[in-house]
């Protein structure tokens, strides 16, 4: 394999890529990630149980969900960790507040992903150092310097019947202060820089195919992206529908194979670009340990995370475990009946040598202005 | 069937148009006709429409900013004629005011789903489900939901998405959509959850609809056993049939977090498993069954023990009247005064509402036992909501900014997927937010699609959408130039800069509705 290309960003730093993935509904992380050598698993969940011999083993403990195996060659290839019981430390069950929460990084303003960007030095801020794939901005990315919200590089230019309509506009939005005015200079820059890549079809390297679905679509204009070396930093993308209290078999199956699919396809296109790309999958919190009585699972507390990436200490589940047995989860009020997992890896303990592996000079103090009023202990995720 | 029913309706058209021929001049019959043969309508630039005057925002463009989804060419003359007061009072009581021509493009349009009166559709007795005929007792609500699986699902959608956007382009009833907007975005359901495809149609007929401007209790009450909200949240596989079943807490969640209390209202863990326990039992029956979509409530999957939500005690044995005592409990709670309106005062007032409108709006609320027109009454009696700086500065969400271009423009439009898509381009297409918190209201959310708003405007001005269409000349023309037309557009006098941009646009119409000051109202 070639050595990786290095890329040195305005900073004079080597440039690194965060990809961002949240799975928006609460992912059930004892689907995803089962615990298979556990009976009391199989106790609470006589007919969701994933069964061991359906898994794929990842160690002693824990199998990965079948959909999910187009992941295994990345954990034997020691390029992905996983952290079990993870979450946030609030007790909420709400979705959005949870989500909120999460992305905010505590009970905060403005999301933890926008503030990482604000610590970086401006020359690393470019019109294009941050894509957010979707419609919509997420609420990670409030309040960093600059976010491109697209879907694809295709569509990406004004269409004005003559050019004086862009300049014009320019010249107006240029007035104005505030969150508006700043949207507007960021939407003209990234035209700019996108022009040139629009012109040409994109074709993955190494083989990679993603599926035709919008998460892998999303994912190959983040590896056009960054190949084509325009800044990006930190690129967030949702894959949503995740909330199966109801039958859940068929919905989780299908969402683990998209996922994978895109991840893997993603992996192998970037090829030796992913020793400096960095991959986080996250929830807002884990289901219930217990299935209900419609084959689905209910808003619980601890999930999965994964890190997929250059440098990772793969092939290995982090953090703590406990196990399911009925004294080890979490009261869910005072009726009676089975616990949840507990948050025993706080998700700020996950993303911070994540960061920390991102951006050069990014010390105590920047540490504590993404995540404050937290005491970070970053886990030991990279090697 | 549907043909038949078209053909009827352009049948009858004839009768009307002669009728109507007698009193008014025989181009307006033509109008009519035209109309009735269903081509995209807009209302004629007749009378006067005088321009505003003012350099800043006045009195009357603040409250045709606020109130409905953007100024049509002569309204500001109309509204300072008859004063922003009595054009509140006229917006409040939307049942009064004549929309005949948006209820004839409605109708003509639309098979399956007409006005909420249900002139169109098929009402008690009118079932088609063979069983209905020999039962007549089971002749209810239920069959008139039933007949919705009649059509495509997809269908269902692009009508409903259809005549949301007309309705807000066309209605004279503009705070009346207004409002249908706001109570979709709070008891949002997405249809794309399996038979909420067809059920959707009915829960914004039956609930967002019929109570938009009624009682919220009511409204919550719909909407607690609609068949699409018992889909949506999974209302209808809570059941507690053995002692060891555990509900589904999905909808009691949402219905103290997002419909009433609010998250931070004062509920805890133990109050929602409690509230989906007194829900056990509500069902609806599925496509598979006779009488379908029928909501019902089967005692023996009901837990009829004693239960105790927010406080309050619920003694055992009350079975299927669990229901009113918690929605009784929720909606006296403090809390879901001062959720709604504080809600309220952000859609009208300020992303961040200012508390003191909030509490006089919670007041009223809570005084008229939710009462939404006595609440907004008290709301657009604040003074927060008339403060001179506050104007102009609610950043428009994407569906109103389009929606208030083609009615600024005065264009004619079909409303159809090239015109659709735009909106969901900008992330804001009607009945696509997939989970319960409806879309956000607040300018963040929305800031960083600019350039699709620019594209739009420009796409608009061009006559470059298909089934859109602008008559910009003869605007620019009626409006007295370019001054009338930039005026109407932005609601007070262009400014320098914004004059200097417009001729040297190339496109300026275009530029007005792709300009800074037209993304807010």
């Amino acid at each position: 394999m070639a050595a990786p290309q290095a890329v040195i960003s305005g900073n004079g730093d080597e440039r690194r890529q965060l990809v961002v993935i949240f799975l928006r509904g609460a992912a059930d992380g004892l689907a995803l990630v089962p615990p298979v050598t556990d009976d009391h698993y199989y106790r609470a969940r006589p007919r969701l149980g994933i069964a061991a011999k359906d898994a794929v083993k990842l160690d002693e403990r824990f199998g990965l969900h079948p959909k999910l195996r187009l992941l295994e060659a990345a954990w034997r290839e020691g390029e992905l960790a996983i952290v079990h019981a993870c979450g946030t430390e609030d007790q909420t069950r709400s979705h959005f507040e949870a989500q909120d929460l999460m992305e905010h990084g505590g009970i905060v303003a403005g999301g933890w992903l926008g503030r990482y960007l604000q610590t970086r030095p401006a020359a690393a801020r470019g019109a294009l150092a941050c894509v957010a794939v979707g419609k919509a901005l997420p609420e990670c990315l409030l309040g960093a310097p600059t976010v491109t919200v697209m879907q694809s590089l295709e569509e990406f230019a004004i269409a004005g019947r003559t050019p004086a309509f862009g300049t014009q506009l320019e010249k107006l939005y240029a007035m104005q202060r505030g969150q508006l005015g700043a949207a507007a200079r960021d939407t003209f820059a990234a035209l700019v820089r996108i022009e040139a890549m629009r012109t040409t079809t994109y074709r993955p390297d190494n083989g990679a195919t993603y599926g035709r679905d919008e998460f892998s679509n999303g994912l190959s204009q983040l590896a056009r992206l960054i190949k084509a070396d325009v800044g990006l930093e930190a690129a967030s993308i949702d894959l949503p529908g995740w909330d199966s209290h109801f039958a859940q078999q068929g919905q989780v199956e299908g969402l683990a194979g998209r996922l994978a699919e895109g991840l893997a396809a993603f992996r192998k296109d970037l090829g030796t670009r992913m020793a400096t790309t960095t991959v986080v999958v996250m929830t807002e919190f884990g289901r219930t340990v217990e299935e209900n009585s419609a084959f689905g699972t209910d808003h619980g507390r601890g999930s999965a995370m994964f890190v997929l990436g250059g440098g990772v200490l793969g092939g290995r589940i982090h953090g703590e475990w406990r196990g399911l047995a009925p004294e080890g989860l979490e009261r869910r009020g005072v009726l009676e009946g089975y616990g949840d997992l507990p948050v025993l890896n706080n998700y700020r303990n996950v993303l911070a040598p994540v960061l920390a592996r991102q951006g050069a000079g990014f010390g105590a103090v920047e540490m504590a202005s993404v995540f404050p009023a937290f005491e970070v202990k970053p886990m030991g995720i990279f090697g | 069937m549907s043909v038949t029913r078209r053909e009827f309706l352009v049948a009858g058209a004839g009768a009307v148009v002669a009728a109507g021929s007698g009193c008014g001049p025989v181009k307006e019959g033509a109008v009519e006709a035209r109309r009735w043969l269903g081509k995209p309508t807009v209302p004629p630039l007749v009378g006067a429409l005088t321009p505003p005057s003012a350099t800043e925002l006045d009195e009357v463009s603040h409250v045709l900013n606020r109130l409905t989804f953007g100024a049509r060419p002569g309204d500001h003359a109309r509204v300072s004629a008859m004063g922003v007061e009595a054009f509140i009072e006229e917006q409040l009581a939307p049942k009064k005011l004549e929309d005949g021509m948006c209820e004839r493009v409605i109708r003509h349009e639309f098979d399956s789903l007409a006005d909420p009166e249900g002139a169109l559709w098929p009402r008690k007795g009118e079932a088609s489900d063979p069983l209905q005929v020999l039962f007549p007792a089971m002749k209810d609500k239920g069959a008139r939901v039933g007949n919705l699986y009649e059509y495509k699902d997809k269908v269902l959608l692009d009508d409903l998405t259809r005549a949301t956007v007309l309705r807000a382009v066309l209605s004279e009833r503009q705070l009346y959509e207004v409002m249908v907007q706001f109570w979709t975005d709070h008891f949002n359901i997405d249809p794309s959850k399996a038979e909420a495809k067809w059920l959707k149609a009915a829960d914004d007929r039956d609930v967002i609809r019929a109570h938009a401007l009624g009682n919220f209790r009511e409204m919550l009450r719909a909407s607690a056993v609609s068949p699409a909200m018992l889909w949506y949240l999974d209302g209808r596989a809570n059941r507690r049939v053995k002692p060891e079943d555990k509900p589904n807490e999905n909808y009691a969640r949402e219905l103290l977090e997002l419909h009433t209390l609010g998250v931070h209202g004062g509920y805890t863990q133990q109050d929602v498993m409690e509230v989906a326990r007194c829900l056990t039992g509500w069902t609806v029956r599925d496509k598979k069954k006779f009488f379908k979509g029928r909501v019902e409530f089967r005692a023996w999957e009901h837990d009829n023990e004693a239960k105790r939500v927010l406080g309050v005690e619920i003694p055992a044995g009350l079975g299927a009247r669990d229901l009113d005592r918690v929605l009784e409990i929720v909606v006296a709670h403090p809390s879901t005064a001062k959720h709604v309106a504080e809600k309220l005062c952000r859609r009208f007032i300020a992303d961040d509402p200012p508390e003191a409108a909030v509490a006089v709006t919670a007041a009223a609320f809570e005084r008229s036992g939710g009462d939404v027109p006595t609440t907004l009454r008290a709301l657009f009696a604040t003074e927060e909501f008339w403060k001179p700086e506050g104007r102009g500065g609610k950043f428009k969400r994407p569906f109103h900014f389009v929606v208030s271009a083609l009615r600024a423009t005065n264009a004619e439009t079909d409303a159809t997927k090239p015109l659709v898509d735009y909106l969901v381009r900008l992330g804001h297409a009607p009945f696509r937010y997939a989970t319960p918190d409806g879309y956000p209201e607040a300018a963040s959310h929305w800031q960083s699609s600019l350039l699709w708003r620019w594209n739009f405007a420009s796409a608009l001005a061009g006559n470059g959408i298909k089934g859109t269409r602008v008559e910009g000349e003869e605007l620019r023309a009626r409006l007295g130039g370019d001054e009338g037309l930039m005026a109407t557009v932005l609601g007070r006098r262009a400014r320098e800069a914004e004059r200097g941009a417009y001729h040297e646009s190339g496109s300026g119409l275009a530029l007005m509705l792709a300009s800074p000051a037209f993304q807010y109202s």
